[in-house]
């Protein structure tokens, strides 16, 4: 121990209190605003935001299980769609086929009709034709047996009448 | 041979104000302590970020813990005094771990520890008044009879002075026996080693014994004081 050091008594009770006091004082305030105030500010700060992205990732979440839902009902309305839409088309063309079929048949029924007409008329034709010559073949049979000449017309309107008296009915035979 | 003397704490200067008031080593060392409390948590605690780096991990973890322990003792109301709480811990707890290191521990000082009790018993007082109202206050010192006022004002004084003398009596023993122990042992060395002023057997058993009067002593009250300190406020919360 070197002399002349001074000593405090081991217990007493003096002005180091009040030093201590003051010590103790500032280290608080120093320790408040530098170290807790802030270490703590950012302990709740960041649990706010981990909070946060909990939240939101739950709500993204809900999100896409509703899109997903939203979707899986709208894929098979257009499924279904679609199925109604290839039955619409088969039935059209169905009809379609149908009208086509029964047109050809109408034509063709038309045709054949036609040309049962056209056959008819020209054997009309054919048959006034045949008379005719007939007819004038009779006159100038009847010329040449005859030998006398009579007015063509006479003898004409005369076989006509004796063809329309009588023969007509055989030559319909 | 050197004779074991043991004293208070050294005078280091004397303001020469009000016929001289003395500056010890306590305050001195505590000085000391204070600086080296303070630029630990600033450096603990400077450049924080969202992604925390492994320093300000450490301080959000003692931060953390010593808001859970709060919230054990005095629930959530208790969370404006963490800021105190978790100060006079780190004081307590080097002021005394600080005789390890040849300084004069200023929790052997009584003032130290009067002072640190002096605050809580103020704390206690202040939060009966706030909580209860002056007159809810003087009310409770009659409760539960006004026979016992006496006993309840000696119980509330015994509170600080039980406190202080606590945490003094258990680092000023550890100082003395550290001291005798030193004393003695070399005193032994000189007697076996025939005058001979090498430290031998005071080699390895006062650093065991200070595991236990140091580390053990220092963490333990330093502890106690605060848990103390908290009970004690929180008794007045209702």
């Amino acid at each position: 121990m070197s002399q002349g050091d001074t000593y405090m008594s081991f217990l007493s009770i003096d002005w180091t209190l009040v030093f201590m006091l003051c010590n103790t004082l500032i280290l608080f305030l120093l320790m408040k605003k530098f170290f807790f105030k802030p270490v703590k500010k950012m302990i709740d700060s960041r649990q706010k935001e981990v909070e946060n992205i909990y939240e939101e990732a739950n709500k993204a979440n809900s999100d896409a299980q509703n899109l997903k839902s939203e979707y899986e009902k709208h894929l098979a309305g257009a499924r279904e769609e679609a199925n109604e839409i290839v039955n619409l088309a088969q039935k059209r063309a169905q009809t379609r086929s149908d009208e086509i079929i029964k047109e050809a048949h109408d034509k063709s029924a038309a045709m054949i009709a036609k040309a049962d007409e056209e056959i008819k008329l020209e054997r009309t034709k054919v048959l006034n034709d045949v008379k005719s010559e007939i007819s004038d073949m009779a006159v100038m049979i009847a010329q040449k047996v005859v030998e006398k000449d009579i007015n063509f017309a006479d003898h004409e309107k005369l076989i006509e009448q004796f063809i329309d008296g009588v023969g007509d009915t055989a030559w319909k035979e | 041979m050197n004779g074991i003397e043991i004293n208070g704490p050294k005078i280091i200067w004397e303001l020469p104000i009000f016929g001289g008031i003395p500056i010890t080593e306590t305050v001195v060392n505590s000085w000391l302590i204070m600086a080296i409390i303070f630029f630990t948590a600033l450096w603990l605690a400077h450049d924080l970020k969202k992604i925390p780096s492994k320093r300000q991990v450490i301080a959000e973890k003692l931060v953390t813990m010593l808001y859970d322990l709060v919230e054990q003792t005095m629930g959530k109301r208790g969370f404006s005094f963490v800021p105190y709480i978790g100060t006079l811990f780190a004081f307590s707890l080097l002021s005394s771990l600080s005789g390890m290191f040849g300084l004069r521990a200023p929790t052997a000082d009584y003032n130290t520890t009067l002072c640190w009790a002096l605050v809580t018993f103020f704390l206690v007082q202040y939060q009966g008044i706030k909580n209860k109202g002056v007159g809810g206050w003087l009310h409770g010192f009659i409760e539960p009879m006004p026979l016992l006022l006496p006993l309840n004002l000696v119980g509330e004084i015994a509170n600080p002075i039980s406190l202080s003398f606590r945490h003094y009596g258990n680092i000023a023993a550890g100082l003395v026996i550290t001291s005798l122990l030193y004393g003695g042992l070399s005193a032994l060395t000189s007697i076996i080693f025939g005058g001979l002023q090498i430290p031998i057997l005071q080699l390895g058993l006062p650093a065991i014994l200070s595991i236990y009067f140091d580390v053990f002593t220092a963490a333990l009250q330093a502890f106690i004081f605060c848990m103390l300190t908290m009970v004690f406020i929180s008794g007045n919360f209702e």
